[in-house]
């Protein structure tokens, strides 16, 4: 092992990736090369200053209440997931309402064709929109 | 798979719930990459905001094609590296400030910021030895936060270590 290598390992060291055998080796090598030696304590050194100098800066505490509120301006909630169930529900229920007082057919044959047609629909529209939502993942 | 709590929650487009679990999650790590780059703690903060902003607004249109983690670093670093050239808050140290007040490299070392040092690193070294001591010594964090390989990271710390300790015994 050199001394480039040596000083390759002191830098393995810091980063927490020495195995104890590597580390014998190091160990045995720094004992008999003054060079890699005092290479080893000036490394040490500048370690530890960074370690103390390098902090993690802090958040503010606002941070997360100024983000919200930056957040509420920002864009309108979208839609919830059950208004396009309920406007469908709620346009078929009206316009079996308005067939039934305006067809000429008895008001249980409108309603009775007007709800298995609205089902039908409505369990035709579940499964496409399924469909399409599996195929854009 | 990480972050599949997120995951889960966007694809029952419970987008609020995936915000507030990524900002637990992240804010804190990507402060400081926006940190590292800028060097100003204030403005980070709001660079910050806007990112999360901007990773709020893009919720929606989230294909898992990259990782959570990959998708917001990337925002993240083209945020701030935007802020920094139209604002010019890369700062340059001049060589002359950093110099030390003793030729006896242990005293110098004893007066000088480290912070100064490492302003005279090249900026890529800056970055990762900066993000190497925030985030716990953790290699695989820093290439993820730079969407560098783990060998390059590795590669620019131990010539900023090198650079360093030229520095300081210069």
């Amino acid at each position: 092992m050199d001394c480039f290598e040596v000083q390759e390992r002191i830098f393995e060291g810091f980063e927490g990736e020495l195995s104890s055998e590597k580390k014998k080796q190091l160990d045995r090598h720094l004992s008999a090369c003054p060079a890699c030696a005092q290479f080893f304590a000036l490394q040490s050194r500048l370690d530890v200053r960074l370690r103390e100098e390098i902090t993690p800066p802090r958040l503010s505490a606002s941070f997360r209440v100024s983000l919200q509120e930056r957040k509420s301006h920002l864009r309108r909630e979208p839609w919830p997931d059950w208004l396009p169930d309920f406007a469908h529900l709620a346009g078929s229920a009206v316009a079996i309402g308005v067939s039934a007082v305006l067809l000429p057919l008895p008001v249980p044959v409108v309603v009775g064709t007007g709800v298995v047609v609205a089902l039908a629909a409505y369990s035709l529209q579940t499964m496409l929109v399924g469909t399409f939502e599996q195929w854009t993942e | 798979m990480a972050d599949e709590d997120v995951q889960r929650l966007l694809s029952k487009k419970r987008f609020d719930a995936a915000f507030e679990l990524l900002l637990d999650r992240y804010q804190n790590k990507v402060f400081r990459l926006v940190n590292s780059i800028l060097k100003e703690t204030a403005r980070a903060e709001e660079v910050t905001q806007d990112i999360f902003l901007k990773m709020w607004q893009v919720l929606p249109d989230y294909n898992r094609r990259a990782a959570l983690s990959t998708w917001l670093y990337t925002i993240s670093r083209n945020t701030s590296l935007s802020a920094a050239r139209t604002e010019s808050y890369r700062k340059t140290v001049p060589i002359d400030d950093c110099e030390p007040r003793d030729a006896n490299w242990d005293v110098g070392m004893q007066q000088m910021e480290m912070k100064q040092l490492v302003e005279r690193l090249s900026e890529v070294q800056q970055h990762v030895i900066t993000l190497f001591y925030l985030q716990d010594r953790g290699i695989e964090d820093v290439a993820q936060m730079l969407d560098l390989p783990e060998g390059t990271i590795k590669s620019h710390l131990h010539r900023a270590r090198r650079a360093l300790a030229n520095m300081m015994r210069s």
